[in-house]
């Protein structure tokens, strides 16, 4: 019944595979030109957010505080390792740290959560997870209250001109965790499990980041094991938390003080170098999403 | 593939020996454990087969291809790929102009989202300026005709608001090329009136409509030319009402096929009874 005979083309013309430099340049148009597209999605975002609960963004006041006090509880009552001011030091690590998680949570349902959309409309799927974690800044912003009050009611001595350069740590966290978000929505597209991995491998994290714990108490493994120690320190949270902590916290005894600034910049540059790998893996993904969701 | 002589004619769609691949391997909701039998086991080779193979034609403008077929046929695939949402595996594909695909309508809303937040996001999904959106909105509204539920959240709207909301956000951006995806069948009497017109006001624009339909009245009344895909090729191309003349033959003949399947395999069921029965 086949009316076509099955004369076979001679050639057969492919997508020509397309390079790094070309793909990376596209990524960096789509997202400029669908700007207005990405601030619709973060407007989305955060009225979704807002309005899925009856306290609505109280929630992002309450929740660092309530974690806060778990950990208060567990370190300093359970396992009684002094600390002055605890609440505050442990605050200092909660504040990115949850920004994070939530930020890499949204961006693993971020394009896979669009199925639908993706199969009907033709659009440059970066500004999924470029959205997502755009939104999760305000997560950060709203920390700043509980923040603000904690250190007005209970440490005032800790207040100091210095908290403003959070601005350009949060800078440095914002690249590298838009690198993160941009590898994990992609590769949730193709592997389901990334969400349930990375619930696990989060909190592992986080235990391993000098969140809980000065990184001062890790002298001791330094001294045995360099190497681990050397590790430890390459691990992003390590040179953020010990930004943030100093200038939010301080010293034991001290105020806050100006954080050594290399390692961020290096860190900064690593997460950039980070980013347009990620885009890379994206951009070379992105062409299949559509087949695979 | 001859290279192409490019006629004078101001074609919209021009579509050469195109072919989708799928590779079964990648699709539907891997997780790791099946990755990692799959290539522990190396079972069955490479699961890959072609939704779509040697599909080739040009439309030009003002003129409306239904694409008609059996379930499975790759329709959908290839209005998903005329729209640009999934590449080629091979074979050359070229639109002209601005393209509008809501193909499933509706169901990409934002369920949270009122329906006027959602007509403006998909507007910036389609890439239109948001200046021309907010011109369109309340024309948008007067059509899909959803009244005050416009600023209710979608998830409380019925299936045929969705569908119509779709339809008009489709069509109100003024496409160069349409692609229709079995959307006139929603709605009521009323609506599906509304949207034929819209659609042949489309069409007559001298703009492109491809549908794809099982709408065989549609077919023979409002395109003006039909393709009959099976099992991702081209069966048979042409005048609206051979094509659909050759469908119905076609899908008479499978259908007599499968009531034959159907008889032979009650047959061997009740010969298997049979013969347990004698056994006892």
């Amino acid at each position: 019944m086949q009316t076509q005979t099955t004369a076979v083309a001679p050639s057969r013309p492919r997508a020509p595979q397309r390079g790094p430099v070309v793909l990376l340049r596209e990524a960096a148009s789509e997202i400029s030109q669908r700007r207005q597209l990405i601030k619709y999605l973060v407007q989305a975002d955060l009225k979704k957010k807002g309005a899925d609960s009856l306290l609505g963004n109280i929630w992002w006041v309450v929740d660092p505080l309530l974690q806060m006090m778990v950990y208060v509880v567990l370190v300093s009552v359970i396992l009684a390792r002094p600390q002055p001011d605890y609440p505050l030091f442990i605050f200092s690590a909660i504040l990115p740290w949850k920004w994070f998680t939530s930020s890499v949570g949204d961006a693993i349902t971020a394009v896979s959560g669009q199925d639908k959309l993706i199969k009907q409309i033709k659009f440059p799927k970066i500004v999924l997870p470029t959205a997502s974690t755009l939104a999760g800044i305000a997560n950060f912003a709203f920390g700043f209250i509980p923040l603000m009050a904690l250190l007005l009611l209970f440490y005032r001595d800790r207040i100091s001109i210095l908290l403003l350069l959070v601005i350009p740590i949060g800078i440095v966290q914002l690249v590298f965790t838009m690198a993160f978000g941009y590898l994990v929505s992609a590769t949730n597209v193709f592997y389901r499990d990334v969400a349930n991995v990375s619930r696990h491998a989060l909190r592992m994290w986080f235990y391993l980041s000098p969140g809980l714990y000065a990184a001062s108490s890790l002298d001791t493994i330094a001294k045995t094991h360099p190497t681990i120690m050397k590790l430890m320190e390459l691990n992003p949270f390590f040179t953020l938390f010990e930004s943030y902590r100093a200038v939010i916290y301080g010293g034991d005894t001290s105020g806050p003080f100006v954080p050594n600034f290399i390692p961020l910049l290096i860190l900064l540059g690593a997460s950039l170098l980070f980013l347009l790998v990620t885009t890379l893996v994206f951009k070379r993904a992105e062409t299949s999403f559509a087949k695979v969701l | 593939m001859p290279p192409h002589v490019l006629t004078p004619v101001n074609y919209a769609i021009d579509v050469q020996g195109l072919g989708v691949q799928y590779n079964l391997r990648l699709t539907k909701k891997n997780t790791l454990r099946t990755t990692f039998q799959n290539i522990l086991k190396r079972e069955g080779g490479d699961k890959k087969f072609w939704a779509l193979r040697d599909v080739s034609f040009r439309l030009v403008h003002g003129e409306s291809l239904a694409v008609i077929g059996p379930n499975g046929a790759g329709k959908s695939t290839l209005l998903q790929v005329l729209a640009g949402i999934i590449y080629p595996s091979e074979g050359v594909i070229d639109v002209r102009g601005q393209i509008s695909s809501l193909l499933q309508l509706g169901a990409g809303f934002d369920q949270e989202l009122t329906g006027r937040d959602n007509i403006m996001l998909a507007g910036a999904f389609l890439g239109i300026d948001h200046r021309v959106m907010l011109d369109k909105q309340q024309s948008i509204i007067d059509f899909a005709d959803i009244g005050d539920f416009i600023d209710a959240p979608i998830k409380t709207y019925s299936s045929g608001m969705r569908a119509r909301l779709g339809f008009s956000i489709a069509t109100a951006v003024d496409p160069d090329v349409l692609l229709l995806d079995e959307v006139l069948a929603t709605g009521d009497q009323v609506f599906r009136e509304k949207s034929k017109q819209r659609v042949l006001e489309i069409a007559a624009n001298a703009k492109a409509v491809v549908l794809v339909t099982h709408d065989m009245h549609w077919v023979t009344e409002f395109c003006n030319r039909a393709m009959l895909l099976e099992k991702g090729r081209v069966v048979m191309e042409g005048a609206p009402a051979e094509v659909v003349e050759a469908h119905v033959e076609h899908s008479a003949r499978s259908k007599a096929e499968r009531e034959a399947e159907l008889q032979a395999i009650a047959a061997r069921a009740a010969a298997a009874v049979r013969v347990k029965a004698g056994a006892r």
